[in-house]
């Protein structure tokens, strides 16, 4: 397939091509690195999209909500990509990505697109990838991108920072003096939504709404005069998941209403650049082997005590800052 | 016995000069439920066990539930079969009551079994596969057509679909002329066991376990003869568990329904002498024995401590085995002759009430004529014309036994303990416990069998180079399913429209409610003729279809192989193919039609994962368009279709013509699972690019997967 064929291909909404170009993104080669970047600059789209990340310790029932919720959007008319990013798969050997075994009715519908992403190996990390697969979706036609990630190291930051509003769901019972929080990521909520209420539970997750709130109460906002939403749903029982729906849009049109939406996906594409222009630059400096050689050497003197940390850093960038 | 201690020093030292040098205790084993086996055993491991099995018939019933067992009446002979029609089936059965057979034990199609009618388009592939199709009472009529259901005692595996098929067991009784006091036999009825391995549920697990409460309660009140349930082992050590863990596991769930009945207010003495059990027997012999040895004590025990029942009855475990299905080879199948020859021996020798011994060929493909009366005359041939039913509990007082017995009660119980401390098995289930557990263990033994340590003759030593083809029985799934489709239209045609409308209403209703007992009301829906499909759909629109959440282990395989020279070798194969291709192999292991028989497809992923591929995990009963759908947006290099229930004629071909409409014919598909030798051609031709057969060495499958990735690339 040219790279012409497969723009086309996913400009025309066909899976297979979608799915090839996303491959491509993907790709470790650097060579496919170079087509990829030609993909994405020929498919590019000013279409209206929604970009959701949806975040949630394991248990927390992430697959069983995006199924609810994905179904709904399509009943709407919608078209539905979900990327999940799993940070928990080691750094080497092969990975199971089982995610579609939980999303089995979206999975099979023809206006949804699920693809689960092995983490290892890949150059520039989680968040690289799912932004240009993210773009690509768009250019395919779909309408709304849900990022899934688990709530485990950096990579709830790293979504966040690519989404327009980010979705937090919690367990009734961890309310309890908030400890199923992790410290930062309470600023970037946008929507915390208790899963699980039904039954028994549905009274201990009102509670820990109300504690939530509370302790939301204290923060600065993250927009001003926007504050954090709450609500409970039981994705299982498909309880108040168009209540979530609204809540998600309603949300985006208070960002657009105050100008913030177009702004801030402006600020993210900065922000991205300048990430890429510092990872790059590191890559080379520590990819290069006149460098490399440099630097071990420096290390070398660093141990024996004949230089100085910081003279051995002059050192180094001095000989080599130029480049 | 006073210089027994020098006894036992002396048959050391003689060992010790036989060892050149190495101590006796060298050649004790570590079994793989994880207690010693000795070399030796004598009657100071017996006294320090302080083991005592008293006498048959009394507790703790460790030699028998009944106190004269074999010598007064053997073991029933119960063989599992249907397939095809119910015509078809009832044929067969009445031919092999006239051979000797005494109990029926139906088998349904994986359709029937997930609560579909021979109608719905799930379950194309399916119809009359591994199994009989029944999708109404008129079809159950012809399966018993000449049979007294009076007199011939019917076992029935049945879990997901139970209750329809229950009603249409009763109904089909009823225009007989036999009323349901009369109805003896035994319902599967095991829905926890599904939960955790098979995989052929409906309902999430609280309705689901509303519903055998439902039944225990229905047949402890109307059919005295009858037992409610059949708690299953069986299938735990056919996806891998080893013996502590089948017979631990399945112990807790046992517990688990005799706390759900009590709690439904029945009294314990009501149900609990109907309960009865199913055992695998593997190729472990004295473990075996000693396993149904164990399970009679120590449910003794459990119920007594539990329960406390009045009745002596209800302390009682009786059992119904079956030989192992996955001991069987497809390579040189006539050794599985021997193989069920052998566990039939360990089943009986321990105890058991009834048994069912497996053809040679089920590895393969479904019994044939031939192959189903060598099954059955192994099981005469021991009755008959050998001497082992002439005393009861001949092993019994022996010192392995009376050992091994003890230390796998012992064993099972720690195991048991840990699942009461969760909360009981519906918890633990919940929690995914004990499928993790019993996934470890079967990933730890393919590694084993890989790597060469464990012996499988045929398979991976002693090899018969050239195969003879054996012959196999197909069955002609698209004419069962059209014939199928026609009773089913008939019958809808004829009845009473508003009645049986009226009749679902109300299951719904009861389902929603919570009031009633629902397996009543199914009976009167099946009088109006509402069929199998319709039952089963008024259930799930009061409480939907259960999804389950998959979980994969990782980690495990590697963890027994990873110092083998040839699995290095394929991990340094699959790094260089990385490395070239920019991203690891990709595979979607996928089971597509209604088959839950998942142990393969998980040991392949959990493998393969290992081993370096990235692998994705289909949800289980996709349809070809499904499967399709997620390779293509997950880009696989290659499909893995894991197949045991024979749809795999019907379902591979369509999964190729539709990735080749969709211009994914890039994407490879390998085969693996129960496929006759005889389909093998068909499938090349159909477009698959290899097929492993059971017994197929892992890390060899993995090389031949990628170079067949690469011959098509290139």
């Amino acid at each position: 397939m040219t790279i012409d064929e497969l723009a086309k291909g996913v400009q025309e909404g066909k899976r297979r091509h979608l799915a090839k170009a996303i491959t491509l993104v993907e790709s470790n080669r650097e060579a496919d690195q170079q087509t990829a970047q030609d993909l994405i600059s020929k498919v590019r789209s000013a279409k209206e999209t929604i970009r959701v990340g949806i975040s949630g310790v394991p248990g927390v029932g992430k697959s069983t909500f995006i199924e609810a919720l994905g179904n709904l959007l399509i009943e709407e008319g919608l078209k539905v990509a979900v990327l999940a990013v799993d940070p928990s798969s080691p750094a080497t050997g092969g990975s199971i990505l089982g995610d579609k075994t939980r999303m089995e009715t979206l999975s099979s519908k023809d206006e949804a697109f699920i693809r689960p992403s092995p983490t290892s190996g890949t150059l520039g990390g989680v968040a690289k990838r799912t932004r240009e697969s993210m773009m690509l979706c768009e250019a395919a036609g779909y309408d709304v991108i849900l990022v899934e990630t688990v709530g485990v190291g950096q990579s709830e930051f790293e979504v966040a920072s690519m989404v327009d509003c980010f979705l937090v769901l919690m367990l009734p019972g961890a309310g309890d003096s908030l400890q199923g929080i992790k410290r930062g990521i309470m600023e970037i909520i946008d929507i915390l939504v208790i899963n699980k209420a039904d039954g028994d539970q549905e009274k201990m997750a009102k509670n820990a709404v109300t504690e939530y709130q509370n302790a939301f109460h204290l923060l600065t906002p993250k927009y001003d005069g926007i504050g954090v939403d709450f609500l409970t749903v039981s994705s299982i029982k498909k309880k108040r998941i168009d209540e979530a729906w609204e809540k998600i849009q309603g949300f985006i049109s208070a960002l657009k209403e105050k100008g913030i939406f177009e702004a801030q996906r402006k600020e993210q594409e900065l922000n991205w650049f300048k990430r890429l222009v510092e990872d790059e630059v590191l890559r080379r400096l520590w990819g290069s082997e006149t460098n490399k050689e440099k630097a071990a050497e420096l290390v070398e003197q660093i141990k024996k005590g004949e230089i100085t940390p910081v003279k051995a850093a002059y050192d180094f960038l001095s000989s080599e800052i130029s480049r | 016995m006073s210089d027994n201690s020098s006894g036992k020093e002396n048959w050391k030292k003689g060992v010790e000069k036989l060892l050149k040098g190495d101590k006796a205790e060298s050649l004790n084993r570590q079994s793989p439920e994880g207690f010693e086996i000795q070399a030796l055993y004598d009657s100071e491991d017996v006294s320090n066990r302080n083991v005592d099995p008293g006498y048959p018939g009394e507790f703790p019933f460790t030699r028998g539930p009944y106190s004269s067992m074999y010598t007064q009446r053997p073991w029933t002979i119960r063989q599992y079969a249907g397939f095809s029609t119910a015509e078809e089936s009832n044929k067969f059965y009445r031919q092999a009551l006239e051979k000797g057979q005494k109990g029926l034990s139906v088998a349904f199609d994986l359709a029937t079994h997930r609560g579909y009618d021979s109608d719905h388009p799930r379950v194309v592939g399916d119809v009359g596969k591994a199994g009989v199709a029944i999708d109404s009472v008129e079809d159950m009529k012809i399966l018993f057509d000449g049979i007294p259901l009076d007199k011939m005692s019917v076992s029935m595996t049945m879990n997901g679909a139970v209750i329809p098929i229950m009603a249409a067991y009763i109904v089909a009784a009823e225009e007989q002329g036999v009323s349901t006091e009369k109805l003896s036999g035994t319902i599967q009825n095991d829905i926890l066991k599904e939960f955790m391995v098979r995989n052929t549920y409906i309902y999430p697990p609280q309705e689901s376990m509303r519903l055998v409460s439902d039944i225990i309660e229905y047949t402890s009140e109307k059919m005295p003869r009858f037992n409610s349930i059949s708690i299953s082992g069986y299938h735990m050590q056919e996806a891998g568990a080893d013996s502590a863990l089948e017979l631990a596991f399945t112990l807790a769930d046992g517990l688990e329904y005799v706390k759900t009945a009590v709690e439904s207010g029945l009294d314990v003495d009501a149900f609990a002498p109907r309960l009865s059990f199913f055992f695998a027997i593997g190729m472990n012999f004295l473990m075996e024995v000693s396993k149904l040895r164990a399970a009679r004590t120590l449910w003794a025990e459990l119920m007594k401590e539990h329960f406390e029942p009045k009745n002596q009855k209800s302390l009682m475990l009786r059992t119904h085995c079956q030989t192992s299905g996955w001991s069987l080879t497809a390579q040189d199948p006539l050794n599985n002759v021997v193989r069920t020859t052998i566990e039939a021996m360990a089943a009986v020798l321990g105890g058991t009430q009834s048994l069912h011994t497996n053809s040679y060929d089920e590895a393969i493909s479904l019994p044939t004529e031939t192959s189903s009366r060598i099954a059955r005359n192994t099981q005469t041939i021991i009755q008959e014309e050998t001497d082992i039913t002439h005393t009861v509990d001949p092993l019994g007082g022996s010192y392995a036994i009376e050992s091994m017995t003890h230390d796998l009660k012992e064993k099972a119980k720690t195991i048991i303990n840990e699942v009461m401390e969760m909360g009981g098995m519906a918890k633990a289930i919940e929690e995914g416990y004990p499928k993790r557990k019993i996934e470890e263990s079967a990933a730890i033994k393919q590694a084993g069998i890989d790597k060469g340590d464990i012996t499988i003759v045929g398979v991976n030593k002693y090899v018969n180079e050239k195969e003879d083809p054996v012959d196999i029985l197909d069955i002609d799934n698209t004419g069962v399913r059209d014939g199928q489709v026609d009773l089913i239209d008939e019958i809808k045609a004829k009845r009473d429209k508003v009645a049986t409308k009226e009749a679902l209403l109300a299951i719904t209703e009861a389902a929603r409610s919570g009031e009633g007992n629902i397996l009543d009301l199914a009976v009167e829906a099946t009088r109006r003729r509402a069929t199998v499909g319709e039952i089963s759909t008024a259930l799930e629109q009061a409480w939907g279809r259960h999804t389950a959440t998959n979980q994969t282990i990782k980690g495990v395989y590697e963890s027994v192989y990873k110092s083998d020279k040839g699995y290095q070798e394929i991990k340094s194969k699959i790094d260089a193919f990385s490395e070239e291709e920019g991203r690891r192999p990709r595979i979607l292991v996928v089971k597509m039609g209604q088959d839950g028989h998942d142990r393969g497809a998980k040991v392949v992923a959990t493998a393969f994962a290992d081993m370096g591929f990235d692998v994705d995990v289909g949800p289980l009963f996709s349809t070809p368009e499904e499967a399709a759908k997620q390779a293509i947006e997950n880009d696989v290099h290659v499909i893995g279709v894991s197949t045991l229930a024979a749809g795999h004629k019907t379902l591979i071909p369509d999964l190729v013509k539709i990735l080749k409409k969709e211009e994914a014919g890039d994407i490879i598909i390998v085969a693996g699972g129960v496929i006759p030798v005889q389909d093998y051609d068909f499938l090349y031709e159909a477009g698959v690019s290899a097929i492993f057969g059971p017994g197929t060495n892992i890390p060899k499958a993995a090389s031949k997967v990628i170079d067949e990735i690469r011959a098509k690339k290139a």
